[in-house]
């Protein structure tokens, strides 16, 4: 993997620079940390406390306990997952059929799925809240997971991981008298988990952050995720800094975790739906 | 003959049923919504009747100086975000892609973590630093002996501190990216070049760099389209203002699909914005089809 190039100064500086930035690039988050641990007066004083004199967690009590945030995070959780989980079963199955089986209007049907990548849902949001309201799914959890599960990444993706899979193997299982299905769910699924797990991952994010379709479906108090939820206190009336950093804090937590123990997944995950050389 | 129709038959029918889920999905949340955005943006609606006016919405678009403010705005966000994306995630990539691993993955993580975060708690803690009254930022600027600036109450400063803001939260992805493709280019390549007596930078220019355009090609594309629906940094720090110096498209969608419920006129920049999009992802498309034939 390791390829040197002679070490030059130039190189040195360049390193020295981006290094410098990394860590730059990081002290908001520090910021928003350390403000959400102070009271409600040191967190405005100036010259600021860089490190927090008597920490305390008061102002994340305050935010449990005036705001539903254990109902936002359940509601962002649930939004997630269940979009994540029906991703990963329609966009299997239909990866499945576009990889290793015959049928009329296959390239077709591809083409017009990966024309659709790169549309994002937020520019048809009206006839989509319209479709919404009329499976009565406003103010729903249902109505944010469904056109998220409707998206065709994972076709993609997966069928990358699926067209690596020698035919042998299926055609070894249909002598033996396994039926398509049964191929599809003993033998091919198995072989595909790190594909499965770098979507899962990638999708659960996605759906976490996706910020203004939940804004336009969760219009009610209770129907709100984290994300929406949060963003809400910008316009509290609590005047205190410390307070929404608390906030704020508590939406970044589980994105950070997830970033941390799948470091990897992220990588492989990101890079697979860009060009293959 | 009847037995291979019978055959056929029901190879169609398999492949059919596994991509049934899917495909059903697709069409009620994909595809119709993208026709009947055409459609309503040709109606003038008001709760439940709609009225047929033709390109009224499309003429009101183009007469409104908020549309043209916040088009103009957009594209600024777009080539700007873009152009400084795609550059320092270069340089970022470039300078540490033949590097021990864990400097790599530091570097990667910490580049990174403010897009996982995401923009939602990034503008959140911005407005915090920005914030005139106590915000650290005003803060250091009044001790470097700068006069007090509203960073984002002011017309001229509004958009480089959104470009800023945007640009230091999602050039991460980009250098993933980058640095992923890097990793990827076979060393002999580069020992043929140092056998050749060429320096580290000439080495990046003119080697790494081509070597690495279809990573570029593609970076700039998801770019443009992520930044052309930009959102969430706007609605939060600014609202638009100050005087629209800030609003975008996609808060202009907003605000007319749900705030002043003129659905047709929104549907109209939807309809726009699509069509920017499909244009723009031409050559995306083009290189992925390539790379499914292989």
């Amino acid at each position: 993997m390791k390829k040197k190039i002679k070490r030059e100064t130039v190189d040195i500086v360049a390193n020295i620079i981006v290094t410098f930035f990394a860590i730059l690039n990081l002290f908001p988050l520090y910021w928003l940390f350390t403000s959400s641990l102070k009271n409600s007066a040191d967190v405005v004083k100036m010259p600021p406390d860089w490190i927090p004199k008597s920490p305390t967690f008061s102002n994340y009590v305050d935010v449990f306990q005036n705001q539903p945030a254990l109902r936002w995070a359940f509601n962002s959780i649930v939004v997630s997952l269940v979009a994540t989980i029906g991703v990963i079963i329609v966009s299997s199955l239909a990866a499945y059929a576009f990889s290793k089986l015959e049928f009329k209007g296959k390239d077709i049907i591809f083409l017009v799925f990966i024309s659709s990548l790169m549309i994002p849902k937020e520019v048809m949001i009206v006839p989509l809240y319209r479709i919404i309201q009329n499976f009565n799914m406003a103010n729903k959890l249902s109505g944010m997971i469904w056109p998220n599960v409707a998206t065709a990444f994972g076709v993609f993706m997966l069928k990358g991981f699926f067209d690596t899979i020698h035919d042998s193997l299926r055609e070894a299982a249909i002598i033996d008298g396994a039926s398509e299905f049964q191929i599809f769910y003993k033998i091919m699924l198995p072989v595909v988990k790190p594909g499965i797990g770098a979507l899962f991952i990638l999708n659960f994010v996605q759906v976490w952050n996706d910020y203004l379709w939940q804004l336009v479906v969760g219009q009610e108090k209770s129907a709100k995720t984290l994300m929406v939820g949060i963003a809400t206190l910008m316009q509290d009336l609590n005047p205190n800094f410390a307070y929404k950093m608390a906030g704020a804090t508590v939406a970044a937590i589980p994105m950070l975790l997830i970033f941390i123990f799948f470091q990897q997944y992220f990588t492989r995950g990101i890079t697979i739906g860009s060009v293959k050389e | 003959m009847m037995k291979i129709n019978k055959k056929s038959l029901k190879q169609n029918l398999t492949g059919y049923l596994f991509i049934m889920p899917q495909l059903l999905l697709f069409l009620i949340f994909m595809v119709y919504p993208i026709f009947e955005g055409i459609r309503l943006s040709l109606y003038k609606i008001d709760y439940k009747t709609e009225t047929f006016v033709g390109l009224q919405n499309y003429i009101t678009l183009f007469k409104d100086p908020v549309f043209t403010q916040a088009t103009i705005n957009t594209i600024i966000f777009v080539v700007c975000i873009v152009a400084l994306t795609v550059v320092f995630a270069l340089f970022v990539a470039s300078a540490v892609f033949d590097k021990d691993a864990r400097y790599v993955s530091f570097i990667r993580g910490s580049y990174y973590i403010p897009v996982m975060v995401s923009m939602v708690v990034m503008s959140m803690i911005w407005s915090f630093l920005l914030n005139p009254a106590n915000g650290l930022i005003p803060y250091l600027a009044r001790q470097a002996g700068l006069p007090t600036v509203n960073f984002l109450g002011n017309r001229s400063l509004v958009k480089p501190v959104i470009i800023f803001i945007t640009f230091t939260t999602n050039v991460g992805q980009a250098i993933i990216l980058y640095i992923a493709a890097m990793i990827g280019v076979p060393k002999e390549i580069f020992e043929a070049a140092e056998v050749d007596g060429a320096n580290r930078l000439e080495v990046i220019f003119k080697i790494l760099i081509p070597l690495v355009r279809p990573t570029t090609i593609y970076i700039t594309i998801i770019n443009i389209i992520a930044v052309l629906k930009i959102f969430v940094v706007i609605q939060l720090l600014t609202g638009g203002g100050p005087n629209n110096a800030s609003t975008t498209l996609m808060y202009y969608l907003y605000n007319n699909a749900f705030k002043y419920n003129r659905l047709g006129v929104a549907s109209a920049v939807g309809v726009i914005m699509f069509i920017i999009t499909l244009i723009l992802s031409v050559p995306q498309l083009r290189a992925m089809f390539r790379g499914q034939e292989q």
